[in-house]
């Protein structure tokens, strides 16, 4: 079908809609007429069919009322009054440019009122000039995808359709001549208007194609009648509707045996949600990036239990995909399992704010009787970004969580808490879509049939037949959702971007009619936009030359519309994301690596194309209610494709293998690679000079037990469990140069070995305290900086010359004053530091608020980072100064076996006591 | 302590142990390694090449097996010792009887060509002996065994009427061809079954001979030779079929190489109690060539047009079905057995070899099963089912007989005949192992569990789809 006679109605007079509508449904209906549905509902009792005033159908030859007939038993108006099916915005609407997503021209958040670019005709508001689409135009066209009853049955005032008086001008009565453009009356009385379709979702087989026709038709009274076309209750030969009286019992109720109502399936779902395919046998088959199937085109979202494998589909590498298309479908899980009626008592649970903290389930709740009398039409729904209608009831749906036990399953994943709450379920289990969606609609263009150019995702480019092109599949764009309870977590979308044409002030989208008429004459271009589009001069206008890359093209578009009226056209682009919350899968085919994210070429940061054209150079903006709070920027590369990529400094993230801070990275490895080079300079020297043979001074020595054995153990183990952090620190913050290495299993020896040198840290500061020999690392202020002085320039002249050391080293004076202040500021300021912002960026899934408040990871893992690249630095300094004793190695040597060399001076007896 | 030599070496393994240790106990790694199936594979005996050892000529099979008999001693002995020579099996005591009994192709009779006694010059073909034309065949001589049908290589010998070498097989060049047995070797026998191709088993056809992994994913994937997982030890071959065995000591499962723990999914895991592995591994039988289902011999004898897979004049109507949708039935294991003499109702269909175990038997599963049905000759006075003769003088394919066949065949077998014959509907189920799918083709939850599944819920005793009404432990009480 065409994409736009979809949404246009025909150009017939109406007796040749009808008679041709008639013909195919006679067709149609010829087998079905006198016979009865095959299956039966055991448990629903009997009813009679009555029309809107109450008289039994058979009797009057009227359509069915719904609300009459299930009314009868059912608290219909109960039904159709709390039903955002029904509803669709129209109980929201507001003066234009005042709805969340910020358009200038939406009056709703539902169907009703709120635009999409896929669709493209808008209901325009009341009081504008140029009128695109009235009411009556909504419920033909728009009508398909809703369920009837709200703005179909009832006006924005509240009062029904057809009690409304008829003022000029007056979209609510009126309908659009598509020819002139001028409103033309529209008799309600005589179409009749939609009650709350329950055949729909509650029959067992509903003809939904005839009731397409109905509407496309303008026959809306008989729109729900026509879905139970095909059952054997009702037939319709050309314009007439018969109800098959063979199908009534003898007092005018329907035969037991007609009776098909049931619960709704995922196939009742499929009929607007689409798509779904639940028949194992015949392999799933899509016939084309359609708006058919809305779930499918606007997120390659497909609910099926087939394997992908068995699927007819031209998907690339298709054999390897031994997965179902989604893990809750393949396990026989239907739509309303998840999305199920606010007050069905099965899935009934009081509000958390109401819920005392000492229940955990509270049996008390409405019995099945009264469930059945005013079951309520609201839905469970989460929270996606592109379902804006009845914000109230976001997150009322049963999320991951509800069902599934993620502690137990997660073991595996270091950091659990952490990636629960900072990643959505969604993000690693809806790893790929294998259909195609569509990626970009481009209306500032038009092809001959009065569509827009239109991309999609997966697909090369919409050739000749579907089945021929090769699906690859896509990786949804990870991007930070605002959760209701005020978090922050990825989820996946699709970034579906729209260029089109707008005039005015207030904006408005250029009517279709409009674009039409300056883009075509009849079926062919006009000349002279063919002469200016047309680059490889066949005639033809294809894909690639319908676009606007040049400002004259766009001037010449901009004078023709302004030459039909519309004031100041110029172009205006956005970008709707829509959730992805189906497709879920598991075990072998999740995101489980951890390079995944942590790594240079991190998915959260890759870039995600928005589109191959950027028409009249319009950068897009995202709508303004989807929730999603996308920090990132919008580039065109060389081939002028456009991108999306998401950066996670402006959006507060910082991912651990990916992200860090340049400038900490510089200065650390500047101050390693100087600390060796002075190293190396300074040994190198002390070499040269002793060759040179210019010491001056032979020292006595004398062996002196220095250390003890715990000094000596906390100390070497203090030495193994440093090496082992850095050497993980630094796998952990540049993972591709690592790859040999288990991103998962570094991270987790990097925590053992900290949580050792706490506790090596700690224990070796109590033996310092609790023996005193805490005195040692203590500076004296007296003479301190003369002492400082002196050990300075040894280091820097004297040791050359072999020179006597200024101070000797005793077991009871280890160390020289300048070893106490470097000592003292390791110990007491880059250690702590290093352990506690090492403890508060593992303390992020513990402590979530306190780590926010002092700035979270992107600020304490690159302070970390410096502090690491400082203690790196530390050692080879350390290192070498102990080479400065009297033989290079004693220390060392001392360090490990006890005992070190002294010189023995005259005036300084060395002790020899040991510890 | 100050001047121990040796306590850097304490020193270092201290601190080394306080580092690992921690390590060890408290990383989690990746999910541990399987059992790996591959370690239970039998080791494949080197070929020996017989050209120079089996020089020949040689006369008759008898002569072949005195040859090989001159290094494989033991050989023919042991093969005497087993069901491939004896037909029979030990003494067993079936539920039901009161003396124990042996069943067995020699003296059971099946709802295909029924029974053998009588009929042995046909039926022997596939024997792996030589010679038993009659009642008499000298089970104790060694060297009537056939060593050639199972480890000739060439793929020209053939047997024919009372197990002989077909006439024009070159006997030298196959026993200089013996080698392991292979599916070759094992399917000219095992595939033929029922008087052909493909009729019998349902899971065993000429399509196994060089499958595709679509066909059987470890003949075809991976090549296995039956002797892979029918492990064979002093030519005792392992496995059983309930059509010619009543219990289940010879028993071989998945199990004896794939882990019970192999899937992931706990959900799957939790089906095991119920349902055994080729309920979901082997979906559909027969999936390239169609096998006989249905069998009606009263049809027989008539001058009708003739197709194998429709109707046969020696033989009557057949239904063949092709890739079919197995029946499911509880299975412990063990399955009851007609045994010649046993009286039956003509009005139901007699089941041949009910498989043993319901919904309350902890022991039984759900296993895949081949119901084949026919309509076969019994006796309307005795009310027993008969065994007519139908190879040879007087047998039914060349006399069209019934009563002669009949008796004849009562005589042979030992069981009465009052004059008259009648036919009756029987089944017999015949389990299916092989034809295994690929786990990516096995079955998927709404196969069963669905508005048209496969399953027969109320059938198999549960109250619904076990989903919904609850598992087999709810459905029996949870401390049963």
């Amino acid at each position: 079908m065409r994409y736009s006679s979809m949404f246009r109605l025909r150009k017939l007079s109406r007796l040749q809609r009808f008679l041709a509508a008639g013909l195919i449904l006679a067709l149609l209906s010829v087998g079905a007429l006198g016979t009865v549905a095959a299956q039966s509902s055991p448990l629903h009792p009997t009813f009679p069919f009555l029309d809107a005033d109450g008289q039994n159908v058979l009797e009057s030859g009227q359509p069915v009322s719904t609300m009459e007939t299930c009314g009868a038993c059912h608290d219909t108006a109960f039904i159709s009054e709390h039903s955002f099916h029904t509803d669709v915005g129209l109980s929201e609407m507001m003066p234009p440019g005042q709805t969340s997503s910020g358009r200038p021209w939406d009056t709703s958040p539902g169907l009703f009122g709120r635009w999409n670019p896929l669709t493209y005709r808008f209901l325009s508001p009341e009081g504008d000039e140029r009128i695109d689409m009235t009411t009556a135009e909504w419920v033909s066209t728009f009508g398909v995808r809703h369920a009837g009853g709200g703005p179909a049955e009832i006006g924005q005032n509240g009062q029904p359709l057809t009690d409304l008086p008829v003022y000029k001008g007056d979209p609510e009565t009126h309908i659009v001549d598509p020819g002139t453009g001028e409103l033309i009356p529209w008799d309600w009385e005589e179409s009749g208007t939609v009650e709350m379709n329950c055949f729909l979702c509650h029959t067992q087989e509903p003809n939904n194609d005839a009731r397409i026709e109905a509407l496309h038709d303008g026959q809306f009274r008989w729109a729900n009648t026509a879905t139970l076309l095909g059952t054997g209750i009702v037939d319709q030969v050309g314009d007439q509707w018969t109800w098959n009286e063979t199908a009534f019992d003898d007092e005018g109720s329907l035969l037991e045996n007609a009776i098909t109502i049931q619960g709704p399936t995922s196939g009742n779902c499929a009929q607007c949600h689409g798509l779904v395919h639940v028949e194992s046998e015949t392999p799933l088959a899509l016939s084309g990036c359609t708006p058919e199937q809305w779930s499918t085109i606007t997120t390659g979202q497909i609910v099926s239990p087939q394997r992908i494998s068995d699927s007819g589909m031209n998907i690339s590498a298709k054999e390897d995909l031994g997965r179902s298309w989604d893990v809750h479908a393949e396990r026989v899980i239907d739509c309303t399992d998840c999305h199920h009626s606010l007050n069905n008592p099965v899935y009934f649970q009081e509000s958390d704010e109401s819920q005392p903290d000492h229940l955990t389930f509270d049996p008390r709740r409405i019995d099945h009787g009264e469930y059945l009398y005013r079951p309520l039409h609201q839905f469970a729904k989460g929270q996606s970004a592109q379902g804006s209608l009845a914000p109230e009831l976001d997150n009322t749906a049963r999320r991951c969580e509800s069902c599934h036990n993620i502690e137990e399953t997660h073991d595996w994943l270091p950091y659990k808490e952490r990636h629960i709450d900072a990643v959505s379920c969604e993000s690693c289990h809806i790893p790929e879509l294998y259909a195609p969606s569509r990626q970009y609609i481009d209306w500032t263009v038009l092809k001959p049939d009065g569509s827009a150019v239109a991309g999609c995702r997966g697909i090369e480019e919409e050739g000749e037949t579907f089945s021929s092109m090769l699906i690859t599949p896509y990786k949804p764009a990870l991007l930070p959702r605002e959760n209701s309870d005020g978090s922050t977590s990825l989820a996946p979308y699709n970034l579906l971007t729209s260029w089109f044409w707008i005039y005015g002030d207030p904006e408005r989208p250029v009517p279709q009619r409009d674009l039409e008429a300056a883009w075509l004459d009849g079926d062919e271009y006009h000349p002279e936009i063919l002469s200016l589009f047309d680059k490889n001069d066949d005639g033809q206008l294809d894909s690639s030359e319908l676009v606007i890359d040049s400002g004259e093209k766009e001037t010449l578009i901009a004078s023709r519309l302004a030459a039909a009226g519309l004031d100041n056209p110029r172009i205006a682009s956005e970008i709707q994301t829509y959730s992805i919350n189906h497709n879920v899968t598991h075990g072998d085919w999740v995101t489980k690596d951890c390079r995944t994210c942590h790594g240079s070429d991190s998915l959260v940061t890759q870039p995600v194309k928005l589109s191959d054209r950027i028409p009249g150079q319009r950068l897009p903006t995202f709508v303004g209610d989807d929730s999603v709070a996308a920090e990132g920027s919008i580039f065109a590369d060389e081939a002028g494709d456009l991108y999306y990529q998401l950066e996670t400094g402006e959006a507060n993230l910082y991912v651990l293998g990916h992200d860090s801070v340049n400038l900490v990275d510089w200065l650390g490895s500047f101050i390693f690679i100087a600390t060796i080079l002075g190293v190396v300079t300074h040994g190198g020297l002390r070499l040269f000079m002793s060759r040179r043979n210019l010491t001056a001074h032979e020292p006595e020595l004398q062996g002196v037990y220095m250390y003890s054995v715990y000094e000596r153990l906390w100390h070497w183990l203090q030495t193994l469990v440093i090496f082992v952090l850095l050497f993980t620190g630094l796998i952990i913050h540049k993972p591709d140069k690592f790859g040999v290495f288990s991103f998962s299993y570094v991270v987790q020896v990097h925590n053992i070995m900290a949580l050792i040198l706490v506790l090596n840290a700690a224990l070796a500061a109590f033996y310092h305290f609790a023996s005193g020999e805490i005195q040692q690392f203590l500076p004296r202020p007296r003479g301190f900086f003369d002492q400082a002085f002196a050990q300075a320039k040894f280091y820097l002249h004297g040791i050359f010359r072999g020179a006597e050391h200024p101070f000797e080293k005793t077991p009871q004076r280890k160390m020289n004053p300048l070893q106490q202040v470097t000592y003292f500021a390791i110990l007491n300021i880059l250690l702590p530091l290093q352990i506690l912002t090492g403890l508060f960026m593992w303390g992020a899934q513990r402590w979530p608020d306190i780590v926010a408040s002092m700035g979270g990871l992107p600020f304490l893992a690159p302070l970390h980072t410096l502090v690491s690249w400082l203690f790196a630095s530390f050692i080879i300094l350390h290192v070498y100064l102990t080479t400065t004793g009297h033989e290079p190695l004693a220390s060392i040597k001392g360090m490990i076996m006890g005992w070190d060399e002294v010189e023995v001076h005259g005036h300084e007896a060395p002790s020899t006591a040991g510890d | 302590m100050k001047d121990f030599k040796y306590i850097w070496v304490i020193g270092l393994v201290v601190t080394l142990l306080i580092v690992i240790v921690p390590i060890l106990l408290f990383v989690s790694r990746e999910a541990e390694a399987e059992e790996d199936p591959w370690h239970f594979l039998p080791e494949r005996v080197p070929h020996v090449d017989h050209t120079d050892l089996m020089t020949g000529p040689y006369e008759s099979g008898p002569d072949v097996t005195r040859a090989c008999l001159e290094c494989h001693e033991d050989a023919a002995h042991e093969v005497t010792e087993t069901v491939h020579w004896t037909w029979e099996s030990e003494p067993v005591m079936l539920e039901g009887r009161d003396q124990p009994i042996t069943i067995g192709k020699k003296n059971s009779i099946n709802n295909f060509c029924i029974g053998i006694q009588g009929n042995w010059t046909g039926c022997t073909r596939c024997h792996a002996g030589y010679g038993w034309e009659d009642a008499d065949f000298d089970f104790s001589n060694e060297e009537n065994v056939d060593c050639l049908v199972c480890h000739e290589q060439t793929g020209t010998y053939t047997k024919s009427n009372s197990g002989l070498p077909s006439e024009g097989v070159d006997l030298a060049v196959v026993a200089q061809s013996v080698g392991m047995p292979t599916r070759t070797n094992c399917g000219s026998c095992h595939f033929n079954g029922g008087g052909g191709n493909a009729v019998k088993h349902g899971d065993l056809d000429g399509s196994l001979f060089f499958p595709t992994e679509n066909i059987d994913v470890h003949m075809g994937r991976h090549d296995f030779q039956c002797v892979d997982c029918h492990l064979t030890e002093n030519h005792e071959v392992e496995g059983h079929l309930i059509s010619v065995s009543a219990d289940d000591h010879s028993d071989l499962a998945c199990t004896s190489c794939h882990d019970e723990s192999l899937h992931e999914d706990e959900r799957i895991t939790a089906h095991l109690d119920a349902i055994a592995c080729q309920t979901c591994h082997v979906p559909e039988g027969a999936v390239r060539q169609a096998t006989k289902m249905d069998w009606d011999w009263s049809t027989a004898g008539q001058d009708l047009p003739e197709d194998p897979h429709e109707y046969l004049k020696i033989k009557g109507s057949f239904v063949y079905e092709q890739n079919f949708m197995p029946d499911y039935a509880w299975f412990n294991g063990k399955a009851d057995r007609y045994i010649l003499g046993d009286k039956i109702d003509p009005t139901v269909s007699t089941v041949l070899n009910q498989p043993r175990g319901d919904i309350h038997d902890r022991e039984a599963k759900i296993w895949p099963f081949k119901v084949h049905t026919a309509n076969q000759p019994y006796d309307p006075n005795y009310n027993h089912l008969l065994q007519p003769k139908t190879v040879g003088e007087g047998g039914y394919w060349t006399e069209f007989d019934w009563d002669m066949a009949a008796r004849l065949g009562a005589e042979a077998a030992g069981i009465e005949y009052s004059g008259e014959v009648g036919f009756a509907p029987t089944e017999m189920y015949w389990v299916l192992s092989h034809m295994v799918v690929s786990k990516e083709e096995a079955l998927q939850c709404h196969d069963c569990h669905s508005e048209d599944g496969r399953m027969d819920w109320e059938a198999l005793g549960y109250y619904g789809d076990p989903i919904r009404w609850g598992g087999r432990s709810q459905t029996i009480g949870l401390n049963k």
